[in-house]
């Protein structure tokens, strides 16, 4: 590692972000993704490894990484353009995902963000790739991220996607970065396409979610969890009622989520749906405090007080066998390889992370295969 | 040996062909340009695609993929010297997963082939391009394609879940795959949409949709265009996403009527179809909300289908759309942007003007409900100059669509026709961006050079007239 040149180490203590405690050597706040791309390219010049934050809700995915300078989206905290009637909006990475939520439900529209985390950021949530449980309505959250604009590691600005709801205009940059978990750079600020809500929402209570799911024309959510098994309807009064008598349940308006798993160790299986019971009785066979399975996606999360990681390897070699995955996505006090095999284009995958972030500074290594 | 006689080696005489008309035979796509393949082969399995990709990369031969050559954008058009993959064999679907709702088929199957194979499941492929009873799912994968029902569920990258590929080098990936989110980058996201740049996709794992349990559709004309617009985009706000929302103009329902009886209203302004799908309880309150948004907003006529033979005749002027364009003049340019939905009332109004000045004859039929317009001009490729001045007019209709916030391709891609307009919406870092995609999968850019990202080698011309 070079030394910072003296104009950077201005401008790292100009930008400093009070407002967290992280252990690095340097924590900023840029406010714009200009001053971003200056950071990035400084810290490419002098090889120091460089990690991103939101709000810290979520900084268990991945390879852990020690990094000198940490970058937060803290200043990058505007609700920039939001086009009701279009279905849009145009939002920084550093705005919380309940903050978002709340201003654009004024018109009843959502972003179908993951509704769990309160304070977690809408850039956490694209570059981790996280959606939430009604994904089984309205897909991932990868499928409503129009456009990004990015600072890349190569200390560049860059925007890909496009600005409307359909597009078939260039490589699907925008996919790049959602999941990317800033190893390519930081997702300062994405449009996101937004649903309505619907016209009215209920919970059901149910005995067998498997069959609800079965029953039901498209629910937004089928969840089966440690404390029970609950549909998630969406639409006009009538069409609730009448779904709920299907079920031959009782049901209540609005949507009343499990509450998020706490346990400082969590894993997901990611399997395709038609494993998805047997995932779950695995969660349940190592031994998990809690876990939440979502029916008709294929992921089942489960918390942990203690786990026996031979026993969670056995697990994970059965996911891969189904061409699915067991990742950790909270990893405190165990030792386990958080992502398992690496990919088959992994090759590709070097190649990708080596264009976007040639000195290898962005969350170095927190892929699979050390990228 | 030569590489002819390499691939003959491989697949046999009957399916290498370097005759003038078979190459001819396959020098276009739909769109306006030509090229000239050295060679044309039709593999059928992996393996094969794989063997000829390595023998084509050791000659230094770039590969162009193509499955029924349906693609306006002339992303398929082979360049001069290159090695033409032909998919339309590896048509097969190969196992169908009813609990996940996915398959695994072949990048040469046809669209409507998949969903009409899958009746008895009750599932469709919910991208419904107008090209669906030729087109491929490999071609619908490169492009990324569209269709009506694109509105509600999404376009095909929502539809593709992972994909087999033919790396440059001829090694086989796998990307994604029917388990949500698996680690390392969303390389399957890049394939979708690349227009064959980035390796030859030889097996496609597509997300198979549920048929709805009841549908209703809708046909309001009215006889003021503007009014049409306003309704797309009150039933927009109102909180109510329709299965499709689409719109034909006064110029397109007169050619639509000279040309099949659909019983379009003839001297309407605008026709806007709408359908609306779901739980039966929930439609009739959904069509009642349409009735209203389109009563306030002076529609002239409403009719309702529920069967499925009412319904087949309301979309029957739609589907009908490019057979009557072909008997109005022997060429048609269809052009394909978008703008945001809330403007594209003031863009149409532009388009028109634009097709004016250069005397051209311009219908639309368009996706209403996200704004993909399709302007579409009519003419004789046989006067002279006169494809020329169609592309020029149709160049302009893109900008004034960027100008309005748009983007230049909702569903076609890029291909040749708008690879060199790219710069309109993407900075040089922007597309520098891009190229260190296309570099990553593919360095000596042998895999269809020359499209999508400006600035490759000009080796096409026009075909002549």
């Amino acid at each position: 590692m070079t030394s910072l040149r003296a104009v950077t180490l201005r401008l790292l203590e100009q930008l400093r972000d009070d407002s967290v405690d992280i252990d690095a050597a340097h924590v900023v706040a840029p406010s714009s993704l200009e001053e971003t791309a200056a950071i990035l390219a400084a810290a490419a010049e002098a090889g120091m490894p460089t990690a991103f934050r939101g709000s810290g809700t979520h900084c268990g995915y991945g390879i852990p990484v020690s990094a000198d300078l940490v970058i937060t989206t803290t200043r990058l905290d505007a609700i920039v353009d939001w086009q009701p009637d279009d279905l849009t909006v145009v939002v920084q990475a550093g705005v919380p995902i309940d903050v978002l939520e709340a201003e654009i439900a004024t018109r009843r529209q959502t972003a179908v963000l993951p509704e769990m985390m309160p304070g977690s950021t809408v850039g956490g949530a694209v570059a981790i790739g996280l959606s939430g449980y009604r994904r089984l309505r309205y897909g991932p959250t990868r499928d409503r991220v129009l456009q990004v604009r990015m600072a890349t590691g190569y200390g560049k600005v860059i925007t890909g996607g496009s600005p409307v709801v359909k597009s078939s205009t260039g490589y699907g940059l925008t996919r790049l970065a959602t999941g990317s978990l800033g190893s390519l750079g930081l997702i300062g600020e994405v449009t996101l396409k937004l649903w309505s809500q619907p016209l009215s929402v209920a919970t059901v209570e149910v005995d067998d979610a498997a069959a609800a799911l079965d029953a039901l024309y498209r629910p937004l959510a089928v969840l089966e969890t440690s404390e029970g098994s609950f549909a998630y309807l969406g639409g006009a009064g009538d069409q609730i009622a009448a779904q709920a008598g299907q079920l031959g349940a009782a049901h209540r308006f609005g949507l009343v989520w499990p509450e998020p798993l706490t346990e400082p160790f969590q894993i997901e299986f990611r399997v395709p749906a038609a494993y998805l019971a047997t995932a779950a009785g695995m969660a349940r066979g190592l031994g998990a405090s809690r876990w939440i399975a979502e029916h008709g996606v294929g992921i089942v999360s489960a918390g942990f007080a203690t786990v026996d990681t031979g026993e969670l390897a056995e697990a994970r070699a059965w996911a891969e066998s189904v061409a699915g995955a067991l990742v950790v996505v909270a990893g405190s006090g165990i030792e386990f390889d958080p992502w398992g095999s690496p990919p088959s284009s992994l090759e590709i995958q070097r190649r990708i992370k080596t264009a976007f972030d040639p000195a290898g500074v962005c969350n170095p290594s927190i892929l699979p295969g050390n990228l | 040996m030569d590489v002819p006689a390499q691939l003959t080696e491989l697949l046999g005489a009957s399916r290498v062909h370097t005759h003038p008309i078979d190459r001819l035979i396959y020098a276009k796509d739909s769109g306006v340009t030509a090229g000239d393949p050295a060679v044309v082969v039709l593999p059928e399995t992996t393996e094969e695609v794989a063997a000829v990709v390595r023998i084509a990369a050791d000659a230094g031969m770039p590969v162009v993929a193509r499955g029924a050559g349906t693609g306006l954008a002339g992303g398929a058009v082979p360049c001069p010297g290159s090695v033409l993959v032909v998919l339309t064999r590896m048509n097969e679907i190969f196992e169908v997963d009813e609990i996940g709702h996915t398959a695994w088929v072949g990048p040469g199957l046809i669209n409507l082939d998949l969903s009409d194979a899958l009746t008895d499941q009750g599932l469709h492929f919910a991208p419904d391009p107008a090209s669906q009873q030729a087109s491929t799912v490999g071609g619908n994968a490169a492009t990324n394609a569209g269709g009506p029902h694109c509105l509600a569920e999404g376009s095909t990258i929502a539809h593709v879940l992972g994909v087999e590929l033919v790396t440059a080098e001829g090694e086989v990936v796998m990307l994604g795959g029917a388990a949500p989110d698996l680690p390392g980058y969303d390389l399957r996201g890049l394939i979708v949409g690349s227009e064959g740049t980035l390796g030859v996709v030889t097996r496609v794992l597509v997300r198979l949709t549920e048929n709805p349990p009841s549908v209703a559709t809708m046909l309001v004309s009215f006889d003021d265009i503007n009014d049409a617009a306003r309704t797309v985009s009150e039933i927009i706000g109102s909180g109510l996403v329709p299965a499709a929302l689409e719109m034909m103009d006064r110029g397109m329902i007169e050619a639509i009527e000279n040309f099949v009886n659909a019983g379009l209203p003839v001297g309407a302004d605008a026709v806007l179809l709408a359908e609306v799908v779901g739980h039966p309880d929930g439609i009739a309150a959904e069509v009642d909300l349409i009735q209203e948004i389109a009563q306030r907003n002076n529609a002239r006529e409403i009719r309702t289908a529920s069967d499925d033979d009412e319904r087949a005749l309301l979309w029957k002027g739609r589907k009908s759309a490019f057979g009557a364009i072909a008997q109005a003049a022997p060429d048609y340019y269809l052009n394909d942007t978008v703008v945001p939905r809330t403007r594209f009332v003031d863009v149409l109004d532009e388009i028109y003007t634009i097709a004016d000045a250069y005397g051209l004859r311009l219908m639309n039929v368009f996706h209403a409900g996200d704004g993909n317009l399709h302007p579409l001009v009519s003419y004789d490729a046989a006067e002279s100059g006169m494809t020329e001045k169609v592309i020029e007019a149709a160049h302009e209709m893109v900008r004034v669509s960027v100008a309005a916030g748009g983007t230049l391709s909702g569903e076609h891609g890029i291909g040749l026709e708008k690879r060199d307009l790219m710069s309109q919406v993407f900075s040089a870092d922007d597309l520098d961006a891009q190229a260190r995609v296309r570099d990553a999968f593919d360095p000596d850019r042998l895999m269809n050079p020359g499209k999508v990202l400006p600035g490759g080698s000009r080796c096409f011309e026009r075909p002549a007239g």
